[in-house]
This record gives C-alpha cells, sequence and structure tokens, in this order.
C-alpha cells in the first residue's frame, strides 16, 4: 500500500534548488573551522583543490594551475561565527556569466566538543547552470572532506 | 534539533530514517525541489498533518533534512551530506573508481530495452 498521492505534480517545479542548505557536524572548535574555511593551506586539501583566502573585504579562490576560480565580496564576516561571499564560478564561463549567488557559512558550538556547521547557497534564482553544479555532490563532497581533514587530520581525496 | 553524538548513533539514526518508504518519498520531493513548508509536502501525502510532522522530525533529526525560519513558514531542505559520511565510511579512494565503474555498467545494462 502506498501513503502518498500517485498524482504526477504539475510541472510547476525548476530543475535546480535556488536555495540550497548543508550542514554537518564536525568535532571541532568553531576556530579551527574558521581557519580551515578562509586560509588556502587547509581549502587545497578539502575544496576541489582550490586555494581560498578571504579577509573582511574579499573572497579569493584560486585553482591548482592559478586561474582564478572565485573573486567576490566578503558580505558578513564574523569570525568565528558567520562568513557570507559572494559566488562567481569564475571556473566556468558559462557559469561565470550567470549572476552572483551568495554563500553564508554558520558555526554554531554544540555539546561534547562538536560544531555544527551549515552551509547556505542561495540568490540562485537567475543562475540555474550554477545551481545546478554546485548542487549534487558539489557542496557535499567539500563539507564531507572538511569534516574529515579536521577531524582525522586527513584529506579524504588526494 | 540534533545532538551531536558519536559516528554510529548518527548512522543508526540515518538508517532508521531511510528505513520508511514515506520518508523516502519526502527526501525524493524535497530533492526535486527545497523549500517546501509543512502544509505543501503535507498536501502531496495521505497522510494527517500530524503524521508528516512526525515524518519530517525523524528526518531532521537524522540531519537529513534541514528546517529554515521563513517568516511565519518553516521551510525544508534536503541534506545529504549524511548520506555522503556513511559512502565515505565503507567506501574509500582506491575502491571508488572500480564501484563506479561497475554502477555504470549496471545503469547501462538496465537502461536497454
Amino acid at each position: 500500500m502506498t501513503t502518498y498521492s500517485q498524482e504526477r505534480e504539475v510541472n510547476d517545479s525548476p530543475a535546480f534548488q535556488a536555495t540550497q542548505v548543508y550542514q554537518v557536524f564536525i568535532k571541532s572548535t568553531p576556530e579551527q573551522i574558521w581557519e580551515a574555511i578562509t586560509t588556502p593551506d587547509f581549502t587545497r586539501r578539502y575544496f576541489h583543490g582550490a586555494r581560498i583566502t578571504v579577509t573582511p573585504e574579499s573572497y579569493r579562490s584560486l585553482g591548482p594551475d592559478d586561474s582564478v576560480w572565485g573573486d567576490a565580496q566578503v558580505l558578513e564576516f564574523d569570525p568565528p561565527r558567520r562568513l557570507a561571499h559572494g559566488w562567481d564560478s569564475l571556473y566556468s564561463a558559462e557559469l561565470a556569466a550567470e549572476p552572483t549567488s551568495r554563500v553564508t557559512w554558520e558555526i554554531e558550538p554544540q555539546e561534547g566538543g562538536y560544531c555544527l556547521l551549515t552551509v547556505t547557497h542561495d540568490e540562485l534564482e537567475n543562475s540555474p547552470k550554477t545551481a545546478q553544479s554546485v548542487s549534487g555532490t558539489g557542496w557535499i563532497m567539500v563539507l564531507s572532506g572538511l569534516k574529515t581533514l579536521l577531524e582525522t587530520g586527513q584529506p579524504l581525496v588526494a | 534539533m540534533i545532538s551531536a553524538m558519536d559516528e554510529d548513533g548518527d548512522d543508526d539514526r540515518v538508517f532508521k530514517a531511510l528505513a520508511d518508504p514515506t520518508r523516502r518519498h519526502l527526501l525524493d520531493r524535497l530533492f526535486e525541489r527545497g523549500g517546501r513548508s509543512l502544509t505543501e509536502l503535507e498536501s502531496e501525502l495521505r497522510m494527517t498533518r500530524f503524521g508528516v510532522m512526525k515524518h519530517l522530525r525523524v528526518l531532521e533529526e537524522a540531519g537529513l533534512v534541514v528546517a529554515r525560519r521563513s517568516g511565519r513558514e518553516k521551510l525544508h531542505y534536503l541534506n545529504a551530506v549524511p548520506i555522503r559520511l556513511i559512502h565515505d565510511r565503507w567506501i574509500d579512494k582506491y575502491t571508488e573508481p572500480r564501484v563506479a565503474a561497475l554502477s555504470d555498467l549496471k545503469s547501462r545494462l538496465e537502461e536497454q530495452p
């Protein structure tokens, strides 16, 4: 017996997610997580090889071949709790042509030495290709890699 | 809201949450499009509002659904990170290409008429 309706949904749903929310518990301190998301020596080990530098003003990301993957404004800078920055997928000409979207990182300390890290990628309403490219394994790989790196000291994928 | 616990406790909650067709259906709906309210999710299910709420709570406790407040509404989003962590636990970087090749082969064979 099925408990849910068999009716097909009217085709009102876009094939992309304009707001995406990802969460993971990490056994680490807010300060360590903050460092891991704002310094290139950490980010290259879990963020698709990108070396990311975040200052109160700017977010810059360099690919392994030194090409510019991201160069955006920092919108909120509140270490070690909250960071928001613009997102332009400069690693792809097709994606880079879409409007800038927004990424917000929130770090909330929990009991037992854990923190809850929430990443919200939104303002993607007019950037369907970017939305598709970062969803699925995109952010999921970044967050599972970050957790593994902070909890074991080892990058997940060499 | 989930409280942080050991790895096995986390995995238990994920497997239990997935061991129910209604909850898997809710995840499928949120995979198609996130940011849905309880009212919207409820309208697609032959179930009471309370029943849907209970299922959503199990999914939230397993970390598979994240609820965010937006004005008067609570919007629900799929969070597949816990599933990825289960994947990472048993499928390491050496075996993954082989497993991927096998699952590719399986889907190609199954696609044939």
